[in-house]
This record gives structure tokens, sequence and C-alpha cells, in this order.
């Protein structure tokens, strides 16, 4: 009976209702968009770092791992040192640098990865033959590097390195032969990226001392506490920076907290809109039919009887709203996404606004729980109306 | 080379030294943190291991606010050349060399002259770099825009809503105004206008909420990132967008309500109050 009353209510008003719902729905989709940047960026940053389970990175003290130029120094003694530690199980250096390859007439620059093929963390194997252990003869390559140099596994081609920028002439060259086309984890979209064994890109990229390494990954042994581990590296090396996934994700929540703080504000701001909207539609609505909620109570309906009605009628314009503003978030959700990602250099895997359930649910009880509590002054407007002086200024 | 990390250590605030060190100039941030004044001495190395070099502090400055940096929290330092290339251990190496072109000489034609007369490197004009690098400010600005658009569709709907509701309450109002004889016509304009003020009141309102957000961020985020960039603007044409947007929409929200008030009967309007 109550629900019937409500939906016959809702019924009356359908442009007015519809609407509101519209409204329900823009607001709803602007929280579940805000709900998924505040946490979309940081799960796909940490899935990122984690997707070949190395959960700490050594850097050059006082910076990001490839966040400048400089280099970690005498790199074979420092992995020597964490192989000896019993809670490390990989540790593998990354080499980053430019190198150059002469295609047809013109001089064409990629990014090299140099990389401990048995302790890498940086790609995935999309096709051919992974680098063996000790392999310096053999290269691997991004889709974009292979399309743009036209090659074949299996092709030789030849890296020049230390280029002297007067007449291009390279101090150092090696030839090495195409093993795999993989995907690098960290690679902008389109960016042209080779790898090979850290020790050929060593000695081709542009190192002042020798045996340096731009970063070390390390795999922490199952059983050990990563935070321990991280520390007891800091400890034995204090000249080095020392990142835990977990340190790392703390310094992109710092450098992106303009976002977080944008999501915060706009979630706030579609909560009050919501509010707003059905809090002030429902006491019009309560304040047009006071006459014959009057009735109502004169009739036997009790006052909770009252306040359930327009509490559900609350909770069902804004069930219905959330409901349309989950697929219109998620809509906007893409388009959004699609427009932060085109940030220049960003790794083509992360993601602002990743659509998990949990996120989702959450953003649609958040709106759904904000218009129950909207209906509760017009529940109560209703609920406290005087019934005699209603009826009788309603009669005259 | 600039991007090179430096560890930097206060050595003594000593006043004057017997040998020749070379001097360094700070920005005032990094003056602040440390505590450093000009003429103390620094220690400064591109390895926390090796050996650090000596610098007298010969200036604090202010840099200027660059939106690519602040972010960042990173310290600045200004060497003279061969200092920071003997420190960094690359002598006769530079990033980049800025070039001024002769007066009636096009930067690009330039650029390209110089392209073609040596291989080891690549010649832009600053316009095309200045493209380049405000390609991550055009991102933001583009989702700031995108996130605008959501945020006039959920006020448009907002105040349709209200205004159907502002219309509504005056059923009574518009059946009396019929039955004494006034036209459809007035009645539509006299809704049409009260429409109009309240999107001008509400517009009214909400410049001066803009202006207090604008001056709360800038106030927030200087003081966050120790930096004097703006950032956020409330310029003219912005607000005579927001203002002009919101009497569009109260102008039409208030059209189609007041349209469907004067539509009904007289008589039909005040049998519904």
């Amino acid at each position: 009976m109550t629900v019937l009353w409500t939906f016959r209510s809702l019924a009356r008003h359908p442009i007015r209702n519809g609407l509101v719902v519209l409204g329900i729905a823009v607001a709803a989709a602007l929280l579940l968009d805000m709900t998924l940047l505040a946490g979309g960026m940081e799960r796909s940053f940490r899935e990122m770092l984690l997707s070949r389970g190395f959960q700490v990175r050594l850097s050059p003290k006082g910076t990001l791992p490839f966040d400048t130029e400089a280099t970690i120094s005498r790199v074979t003694p420092l992995l020597d040192s964490l192989r000896a530690d019993p809670g490390i199980s990989l540790a593998g250096p990354v080499v980053g640098s430019s190198i150059y390859l002469r295609l047809r007439d013109s001089l064409v620059t990629f990014v090299a990865y140099g990389f401990d093929p048995t302790a890498q963390g940086i790609y995935q194997l999309d096709r051919g033959m992974d680098l063996g252990p000790g392999d310096t003869t053999g290269f691997v390559a991004s889709p974009a590097a292979v399309a743009r140099a036209n090659w074949q596994i299996g092709d030789t081609a030849t890296w020049l390195g230390r280029l002297d920028p007067q007449t291009a002439v390279a101090h150092a060259e090696r030839r090495v032969v195409l093993r795999a086309v993989v995907s690098f984890l960290y690679d902008a979209k389109g960016q042209r990226s080779i790898g090979a064994n850290y020790q050929v890109v060593q000695r081709l990229g542009r190192f002042g001392p020798e045996d340096a390494a731009s970063m070390v990954m390390v795999k922490v042994r199952e059983g050990h506490d990563v935070e321990a581990v991280a520390a007891r590296i800091g400890a034995v090396h204090p000249n080095i920076q020392v990142n835990s996934v977990a340190a790392l994700v703390a310094q992109f929540r710092t450098r992106l907290a303009y976002f977080q703080q944008l999501s915060l504000i706009l979630a706030t701001i579609s909560l009050v809109v919501g509010i707003l909207l059905v809090g002030t539609i429902l006491t019009i609505t309560v304040n047009e039919r006071i006459g014959e909620v009057a009735v109502l109570r004169a009739i036997g309906f009790r006052r909770a009887r009252i306040v359930r009605m327009v509490m559900i009628e609350g909770a069902l314009l804004t069930a219905v709203g959330s409901l349309l503003g989950v697929g219109l978030g998620l809509l906007t959700a893409r388009y959004l996404d699609a427009i932060l990602t085109s940030f220049p250099g960003l790794p083509a895997r992360i993601s602002f606004f990743v659509p998990e359930p949990v996120a989702i649910t959450r953003a649609a009880i958040t709106m759904f729980i904000a218009g129950v509590v909207a209906a509760a002054y017009p529940a109560w407007l209703a609920a406290r109306s005087p019934i005699a002086l209603t009826l009788r200024s309603n009669a005259e | 080379m600039l991007a090179m990390a430096l560890c930097v250590s206060l050595v003594a605030a000593s006043p004057a030294e017997p040998q020749e060190i070379s001097g360094v100039a700070i920005e005032r941030r990094l003056a602040d943190r440390f505590k450093l004044e000009v003429g103390d001495t620094v220690a400064l190395t591109t390895d926390p291991a090796g050996r650090p070099s000596p610098f007298r502090i010969e200036a604090i400055y202010l840099p200027k606010a660059d939106p690519a940096t602040a972010l960042r929290g990173e310290y600045d330092l200004r060497f003279h050349l061969p200092d920071l290339a003997a420190l960094l251990g690359g002598p006769d190496r530079v990033d980049r060399f800025g070039v001024r072109v002769a007066p009636g000489i096009s930067p690009d034609s330039a650029a390209q002259r110089l392209n073609q007369s040596a291989f080891g490197y690549r010649a832009y004009p600053s316009d095309s770099i200045a493209r380049e690098s405000s390609k991550t400010f055009l991102v933001v600005s583009r989702f700031h825009r995108a996130i605008g658009v959501i945020a006039i569709l959920a006020s448009a709907i907002f105040l349709l809503c209200i205004m159907l509701l502002k219309v509504e309450e005056r059923r009574l109002d518009a059946a009396v105004m019929r039955l004494v004889g006034i036209s459809r016509a007035t009645v539509f304009k006299a809704f049409l206008l009260e429409a109009c003020l309240l999107a001008g009141v509400g517009s009214v309102v909400g410049v001066g909420l803009a202006a207090v957000a604008t001056v709360a961020t800038n106030w927030f985020y200087q003081r966050k990132f120790e930096t004097t960039l703006v950032f956020a603007n409330l310029t003219a044409d912005l607000i005579a967008f927001g203002v002009g947007l919101s009497l569009l929409l109260g102008l039409v929200a208030g059209t189609l309500a007041a349209a469907r008030l004067v539509r009904a009967h007289p008589l039909s309007l005040w049998r519904r109050t």
C-alpha cells in the first residue's frame, strides 16, 4: 500500500520527477567518476610496478627511478651484496640510454634499456624467444620500434652509441640480433624502445663511470617483509635511495595530489547537488500534498507511516537516478580517461579511471544514502503537520 | 645535465676560505630549508659516495615560477657552466644552446639552416618547443573543460527543476491574472522576467563563491608547493561566460516552465491549486 501510494504520487508529476532522476543521474555519474579517479590512479600505478613481482627499486640518492639522468655507480658489488641477502630472491640492474640506428639515410633515436635477462622486471614477452642468461648478442624491441625499423625476428641491427654531436660519428657500436618482440611495462604509447643485456647498453650509452645503472630492481623472497628488507638495504647502502612499491605509490600520490583533491571536491559537490535536488523537490511535493497527508493522518495513518512513504519516494528517485548514473558515469569515465592518459610520456599501462566493482558499488550506495537522508526533512515536515488546522485551511 | 641529482650538504658558514672556491647561486626555498646565507660554503657532489666539491653561495634568488617544475618540489641551483661541467665529469658538453637570430631572420628558416649544416644536434624554433612543453597543460585544460561540461549539465537540470517548481507554485497567481483579463503574453513575460531575475541573482552569488574559491585555491596550493604560481584565475571572460550561460539556462528553463503554465486554461489552474 505504502509503495503503491509512492508510485502513484511519483507518476502524478512525470516531467518533474523525470528531471529529478536525470539530475541525480548526472550527480551520481560525477560522483562515480571522482570515486574512480581517486582510487584508480594509485591502483593502476601499483599494479604496473608489481606486474613482474619486483617490490623494491634502488635509485641514485635523492631521486626516483628514471626521474633524472643520475646513475648508481659500482653496481656489480652492489648486486653481489643484494644477492647475498637471504630476504632477496632476485636483483637486477636497469640501464637507460639513447641509442641510435641508421635506417636508410637517417639516424633514428631509440630508447634503450639494459637489463639482466635472468632478473628483469621491465617487459613482457609478446613473441619470439627471450634473451638467455649472459646473451650479449641478442636484443628485444617494442612493437613501435619493430614497426619503425621494419624488423623481423632474427634480423641483425647495428646499434650506435656515444655519438659525436658535430660529426654524428659513433664512438661505440654493436651488432645484435632481434630475438623477440616485447611490451615494455613503463613505455609511453608508441614509444620506440629496444633492450639488451645491461653490459651492452652500458658500453654503448653515455655513462661516465663504468659499471653504472639507472636503477636496480629487487624481488623480495616469499615470507619476508618487503618494508623490512627495504629498510635493511637502506641501512647497508645509505648512499642509495631505496623505495618499496608502497613508498613509490606514496610519492606518486604526492605528485598527483591535485587530482585527489579535485576528485574529493567534485565528489562533495555532486553529493550536495544530489541532496539539494531530492530535498528541494520532495519538500515542495510534500507542501503541495499537505492536505492529502492530513486526510491520511485523519483516517488513521500513523506518523511513522507518513515518514516511510516520503522516505520511500526519495529512495526510489535516488535509486533510479543512481542506477542511470552508474551507466552514465562509466561512459564518461572512459572519455575522461582517454583525455588524461594522453599526458605526454605517461606509461601506456597507467589508467586514471579504473572501474572496480567496489568503487562503483560504493558510489551508488553513497548517492542512495544521500538521497534517503535528503528525504528526511520533507518526511519530518509531512509527519508534523497539524491535522485539524491543515484540513480546515484546505476546506476554506 | 641540469637534471642531474646533486647532493647538497652544508659544510660550514665560514667567513673565508684560503683556496679559490667557485660560486653557486641557490634558490630561496633551498636557502630557507637549510638556513643558508650568501657567503656560506656548501659541498656538492653527484655521487653521495664520492668526494664533494666546495662551492660558495654567491647569490640567493627566487626562480621564475614554472608550472612544469613547481609541483616536483625539487631545488634549483645555478652554476657557471665550466663548474657544473667539471662537477658532472662531462667537460665541453651541454644539453642545449639558446640562439638569438638576427633581426629580420625567421626562426623557422634559421632552425632549418642549422639542421642542414651539422648532424649531431637538432634545432627547434622557440614556438615549437613552447607548443611541445605545454602539451601537459593542454591535457589538464581539456580535462577541466570536460568536467565543466558535466557540471553545466547538472546545474542546467537543477535549474530547470527549480524553475518548473517555482512556476508551478504560481499557478494561483497565473489563474487570477488570466481571469482578470491579463493576456497570456503578459503572464508569460512576467514569469520569464522572474526566471531571469532568479538566474541573475544566482549568477551574482555564484561569481562571489567562485571568487572566494579562487582565493582559497591559490592560498592553499601556493603554500603547499612554495611557489608564486597562480593555480586558479577568475578572469572577466570566465565571469561573462558563467553569467551569460546561467542567464541563458534561466531563460530556457523559464520559457519552458512559463509556456507550460500559460497553455493551461485559467480555471483548470485554479482547480489544481
